[in-house]
């Protein structure tokens, strides 16, 4: 528990930095991988803490730009998307980043536990 | 086994990532679209952005400052020329880049590239009429000229140096939904643009429709339905104004079999009309102040990012207000220090029809003479696909627009070749950039003297009390009936004439009436010496002098009613009529309820009026029913015009068939549609005709739709489904200019900009701004500013 929010804050952090230059997609697909590549984590907990992290710097970054937005932009991309609100897009969107984030570092404990082999 | 199931996890993440970055359809790569650093969320704009900047751009020639307005409209101030239209260039593309690409792209033909072959036929479309063609020639006169030439030149620049600054993370939104990439800005890009709007205001190509009409009545029936002038109207140009004398003599008319070719279509496919526009001026004698009052409207398609760029443009030698074009340099409608000028469509035909008489696949009969077709190889890209070819063939008549492998309206496989103004070299950038500076009506004059395709009433007024509208295009010294049917391609008497002189174009300068109105009516009364037929609307022009007629000491606001108005000439006319077929006996209950609704109607299509709505479904069916007998399935819009059947309608002419029947018939038939309206709570006239300002993508979350606004083509105030009035603009000529303007739209083409449909809701209502018009006395404190500087090398 305390490990997986470790890591959590972890990817959030260095997430927030990388997000300066690079894009969002790739976080969520690299920084998990390479953290639990380096650390050793069970494959649950690995994802779990992927999930969260990714799930938590995304809805950082979209409540960056949304919240001094107004949700304008966010209500009509809801609309595009046949979701009701704006709240049910970031919704959405955080749970993207979140299942991106939740495999790749569930990749990344697998590899680790094929090199310690 | 193990290892399998291990790299399980790796094959997931991999398959989702490359799913969520590939576009599937017309459904975009989700990954980068919700990429919460580069996708969408880039676009999302902070309510309290500050604008405030400072840019090193590449090219300048000197610093410009760009001082933006609390709406956003900038205020730009350069040292020369080049830097006034570079920075125009950066700001049309850092606020409507998207627009400016598409709206080029569709008049080039080049959609398929970015959307796939579903827009194949559409592209297809514009290269066979010749755009691309005409674009081309109109480039060769505006690069002769070196004024039209470094504005276009610097122009470009601009825009290029704000798409070099570009990356995915910055593009418009609408890139990334489509998935494509911006492409530098051309020169070429610009006129295409031009011709966008001159086929947008001159391509209509009724001249086939016509001809089929033309044999399918007799010539007694035709000419009566479908009269070359019709009686009664209050033309643009006042009757004492027109010069009699002409220095070209009119062409002999060639004889029928000579002439005219003769078609058969099995149905007919009818473009959307609706484009339209009002403009006035009042002479010192009609206002309050004394001094000359110009209002515009031009009604165009409603869009967003809206089709106009508010902007002040200010240099050594300019000083000008007004909307510009995302695409196009300069100041189309507005003022300056001294004048004021805006534009209606002047509807004179300028895009003419023959029937091509083939010998071989590779050479046409002409003249007596077998003559070869000059191929121009068109290429479309297409998305996905590989490129088409699309072989379009130039006779001397111009491009073969119809033929065997592209059917023209009605299933037409006759091979028909187009011959229209917008083909021929021109320079509205210049007649633009002399616009924008003259500082009295004789160098307005010699200005628009430039613009010759798409013709224009183009109105005027300035601080020296003058008023004037020139009817100005190029026209041709046509013969009797010359271009009003489809013509035989075979024979040279049908060929386009001399050039009219444009000093002979119908104007009015300072008539005694002490106004001028135009709202796409006929130009001028038969004494104008040359021959010509057009494309005429009659009754907001009706309305419009109706008004004038009786206005004394107006004032603006006088003005702002005016624009507004939503009163139905074509009501009064006809409902009273209509009412008279109706026997209070002969009708139901639920009839009747309906009829006592427009007992006390005054005739106006005001937003929330129910009466407006029932007349205007039992109009549409009432019309319908009246020619149904004589046309057949043929389309509304090729029956005779509404005003020519309100004039039959009170005539009582036979050739209506039985006006009773056909007044019972069509209340009977319009109950159910007002039932079902009535249902749906729909029967307020704005609910029932839903004007809507639409997104160019038609995506509904970016679009605004049922808004509460009254009128409809043929009032003042022209808010149809999806065309109106485009720009509201009044300016009282004092000795400091008082002028007011809106637009249905925002300054910012951007979807998450607050920015993006601003003034929307000032514009349904009717209301306007008061436009920030910096001179050398009056220079506000701007909101935001720009400071730009050359960048060092």
């Amino acid at each position: 528990m305390k490990q997986t929010f470790i890591v959590s804050v972890i990817i959030v952090v260095l997430g927030l930095i990388f997000s300066l230059f690079m894009s969002g997609m790739w976080i969520a697909v690299v920084l998990p991988l390479v953290i639990m590549v380096s650390m050793q984590i069970p494959g649950r907990r690995a994802f779990g803490a992927g999930f969260i992290g990714v799930a938590f710097l995304w809805l950082v970054l979209i409540l960056i730009k949304d919240v001094p937005n107004h949700h304008i932009l966010s209500s009509r991309m809801a609309g595009l998307l046949g979701l009701p609100n704006s709240a049910m897009f970031i919704l959405v969107n955080v749970l993207l980043g979140g299942l991106i984030g939740g495999l790749s570092g569930w990749s990344g404990a697998v590899l680790n536990k094929a090199f310690r082999k | 086994m193990r290892k399998v199931i291990a790299i399980l996890p790796l094959v997931f993440t991999s398959l989702l990532v490359y799913f969520l970055s590939k576009p599937m359809g017309s459904i975009p790569a989700l990954g980068k679209l919700l990429d919460p650093v580069v996708g969408c969320w880039a676009s999302a704009e902070s309510v309290n952005k500050n604008y405030n900047n400072k840019l090193q751009l590449d090219g300048l020639k000197e610093g410009v400052i760009v001082s933006f307005d609390d709406r956003l409209v900038p205020h730009i101030k350069a040292g020369n020329d080049y830097d006034l239209y570079y920075t125009q260039g950066y700001l049309h593309a850092y606020f409507r880049l998207w627009q400016m690409d598409l709206q080029t792209r569709a008049a080039g033909g080049r959609v398929s590239e970015v959307l796939g072959d579903k827009a194949l036929k559409f592209d297809r479309t514009q290269r066979r009429k010749g755009m691309v063609y005409g674009a081309e020639q109109s480039l060769k006169a505006m690069e002769a000229d070196p004024r039209s030439k470094q504005m276009l030149d610097a122009y470009t620049a601009g825009i290029n140096a704000y798409i070099n600054t570009l990356s995915f993370k910055t593009y418009p939104l609408e890139y990334k939904l489509a998935g494509f990439e911006p492409e530098p800005w051309t020169n070429l890009k610009s006129a295409l643009l031009l011709k966008y709007m001159a086929d947008d205001l001159t391509g209509y190509t009724e001249d086939i429709a016509l001809t089929v009409l033309r044999d399918m009545l007799s010539p007694e029936e035709f000419a009566a339905l479908y009269p070359e002038r019709l009686n009664g109207v209050n033309p643009v140009i006042p009757h004492d104004s027109i010069r009699q004398t002409a220095s070209l003599s009119a062409p002999v008319v060639p004889a029928d079999s000579i002439a005219w070719a003769h078609l058969t279509a099995t149905d007919f496919e009818v473009e959307e009309e609706g484009k339209g526009s009002n403009n006035w001026v009042l002479g010192g004698s009609r206002t309050k102040s004394g001094k000359p009052i110009l209002c515009n409207d031009p009604h165009l398609g409603l869009n967003l990012p809206s089709l106009w760029y508010e902007v002040q443009m200010t240099a050594p030698g300019i000083n000008v207000y007004g909307v510009s074009l995302p695409g196009s340099p300069g100041v189309i409608i507005g003022i300056n220090d001294n004048i004021s000028w805006g534009f209606t469509n002047n509807y004179r035909d300028v895009k003419d029809f023959y029937a091509i008489r083939p010998v071989s696949a590779t050479t046409y009969k002409f003249a007596g003479k077998e003559q070869p077709y000059i191929n121009r190889i068109e290429k479309i890209s297409i998305k996905g696909k590989p490129d088409y070819y699309d072989t379009v063939k130039y006779t001397v008549q111009g491009p073969v627009m119809y033929e065997e492998i592209f059917h023209g309206p009605g299933g037409l496989k006759k091979p028909i070749a187009v011959t229209w103004m917008a083909h021929r070299p021109s320079n509205e950038v210049l007649a633009l950039y002399m616009l924008n500076r003259s500082g009295n009506y004789y160098e307005y004059v010699a200005a628009i003297h430039n613009f010759l395709c798409p013709a224009q009433n183009m109105i005027y007024a300035d601080r020296h009390g003058d008023i004037a509208l020139w009817g100005q295009g190029q026209f041709i010294n046509k013969w009797r009936g010359q271009g009003r049917y489809v013509m035989n391609g075979a024979d040279s008497a049908t060929l386009w004439g001399q050039n009219i002189p444009v000093a002979e174009n119908p104007h009015a300068h300072n008539p005694a009436q002490g106004y001028i109105a135009s709202a796409n009516q006929t130009v001028t009364d038969t004494t104008y010496p040359y021959w010509y037929n057009g494309y005429f609307y009659e009754f907001r022009a009706w309305r419009i002098n109706d008004v004038l007629r009786n206005t004394r000491n107006a004032t603006v606001e006088d003005m702002f009613a005016l624009q507004n108005d939503v009163y139905s000439v074509l009501a009064s006319n006809v409902l009273p009529v209509m009412l008279t077929h109706i026997t209070p006996n002969e009708i139901t209950d639920k009839e009747r309820n309906y009829l006592n609704m427009l007992g006390s109607w005054d005739y106006r299509l005001m937003a929330e009026s129910k009466a407006a709505t029932v007349f205007q479904v039992w109009w549409t069916n009432f019309y319908a029913a009246l020619w149904s007998k004589r046309f057949g399935k043929i389309p509304d819009q090729l029956k005779p015009s509404p005003e020519r059947t309100m004039q039959l309608l009170k005539e009582e002419s036979p050739y209506l068939g039985n006006i009773k029947d056909a007044a019972i018939a069509s209340l009977r038939n319009s109950i159910d549609s007002l039932e079902k309206l009535k249902k749906s709570d729909r029967l307020e006239w704005y609910k029932a005709k839903n004007t809507s300002v639409k997104h160019l993508t038609k995506l509904a979350p970016f679009s605004y739709t049922d808004l509460k606004i009254g009128g409809w083509g043929n009032t003042v105030n022209a808010a149809k489904t999806d065309h109106g009035p485009s720009w509201r603009m009044v300016v009282q000529m004092g000795d400091a200019i008082e002028a007011y303007g809106v637009y249905p739209g925002g300054q910012s083409g951007n979807v998450g900009s607050k920015y993006y449909a601003t003034f929307l809701d000032k514009w349904v209502k009717g209301e306007y701004y008061k436009l920030s018009f910096y001179t050398a006395d009056a220079k506000p404190a701007a909101t935001y500013t720009w400071s730009i500087n050359p960048k060092n090398k």
